[in-house]
């Protein structure tokens, strides 16, 4: 009889943990991705397309470019 | 395996972006068909060049005005080629991040997504200019301050409050530097009795254009067709006429701008005068329209390092990081 409640006690408990863990990761994943959407605009983040297109070439043989 | 692309679809100018490799194609958003047959037989610069130019059974055109599509078809065989030109195939199917003004609407969006899946993207994205050209400009709006950016581009002016990676306050007016050249066009016909065209009315704009005086001013000769006579005629134009013609184009512009800082949150809007509003856009390359901008706003104005591929920059940015920055495109869920 004590097995069985000892059972029991412990599958509730596991429950439980296992429920509880799963609220806590609901919130996880809108911090995570606004962190990864924050470091993803960061300067050091930029700097890669930044420097990519620099040095990128204005057409300089076509002399009657119309801008915007 | 495609490589991703984005593109700046402006209704001047198209840039695209290719991720790993930078800006692969910048050139005038232009196409020019054959009347008969619908036939493509030039796209981009060489198109430009045959604006205004062309026999009867040739015409040239923009497909995109005020950054919206007004001719879906002749759009989608634009972007069909330009994604050719760039290497995509029907085997290549690239993911696609589109820049488009904020104001337009639930069925211009379809449009211009629907355009790019039939052209050949597997998966086609938008996102607004302004936040893109914030990106472009390099601006720090990772932090929680206030950033602010006035794109003017050739059919729209946007001004945005960015801060935290998202827009705080956005004011856009369908109105831009291709509404520059025709005033400029309407004031020739009007006061000069003169038939100018489009091309000519920018480089007019381009040569004595300003939005405020300037210290090095000159005088412009333009050749048009007398309205009277008919008769190929030459006129002066001062810049002070330009400044004349243009200016409910710039009022406009800049009642925009400041409906835009009216808007901004106390906080953000602090941050203004030590940090100034950025200009990005072919537009913000007129003469004077930061000074007078700063003037009517007391704000100050910083012109961008890139002002043409600064919005390109920004969409290439989002498609070197695709999944950490999708919750920008328009309609995600943020």
């Amino acid at each position: 009889m004590i097995y069985v409640v000892v059972a029991v006690a412990v599958t509730i408990v596991i429950v439980i943990g296992v429920i509880l863990s799963k609220g806590g990761s609901r919130q996880e994943p809108g911090v995570v991705s606004f962190r990864k959407h924050i470091d993803a605009l960061s300067p050091e983040s930029r700097r890669e397309v930044m420097d990519r297109v620099r040095p990128a070439p204005r057409d300089d043989d076509f002399d009657e470019k119309p801008k915007g | 395996m495609a490589r991703d692309l984005a593109i700046d679809l402006g209704t001047a100018n198209t840039l695209v972006y290719m991720k790993g490799k930078g800006i692969v194609l910048n050139e005038p958003s232009v196409i020019a068909l054959n009347r008969q047959t619908g036939e493509v037989l030039a796209t981009g610069r060489e198109a430009w060049q045959m604006i205004g130019r062309t026999p009867g059974y040739i015409v040239a055109v923009r497909p995109l005005r005020g950054g919206a599509i007004t001719d879906f078809e002749i759009t989608e065989r634009m972007i069909r080629l330009l994604l050719q030109r760039v290497g995509v195939s029907r085997f290549t199917r690239p993911k696609v991040v589109i820049c488009v003004p904020s104001a337009i609407t639930e069925v211009e969006r379809r449009a211009v997504t629907d355009a790019a899946r039939r052209a050949g993207a597997a998966d086609a994205q938008l996102i607004e200019q302004p936040m893109a050209a914030a990106i472009g400009a390099d601006l720090p709006i990772d932090e929680p301050i206030g950033n602010m950016v006035i794109d003017i581009g050739g059919g729209t002016s946007e001004t945005a409050v960015i801060s935290l990676g998202g827009i705080v306050a956005l004011e856009a007016v369908r109105v831009g530097s291709f509404d520059i050249d025709a005033s400029i066009q309407a004031y020739v016909r009007r006061e000069h009795g003169i038939a100018i065209g489009e091309r000519t009315a920018e480089e007019v704009k381009v040569a004595i254009g300003s939005a405020a005086e300037t210290e090095d001013e000159s005088q412009a000769e333009v050749r048009g067709r007398d309205l009277m006579t008919g008769l190929p005629k030459t006129v002066v134009l001062t810049p002070e006429e330009i400044r004349f013609a243009i200016d409910d184009v710039i009022s406009s512009i800049i009642a925009s701008v400041v409906r835009c800082l009216a808007k901004a949150p106390p906080e953000l809007a602090q941050d203004f005068l030590v940090r100034g509003m950025y200009l990005v856009g072919g537009g913000g390359l007129l003469r004077g329209l930061a000074q007078r901008i700063e003037k009517e706003t007391q704000v100050p104005v910083r012109m961008s390092n890139m002002p043409l591929e600064a919005v390109v920059m920004g969409a290439g940015h989002c498609i070197e990081h695709y999944d950490a920055l999708k919750g920008m495109f328009m309609g995600a869920r943020r």
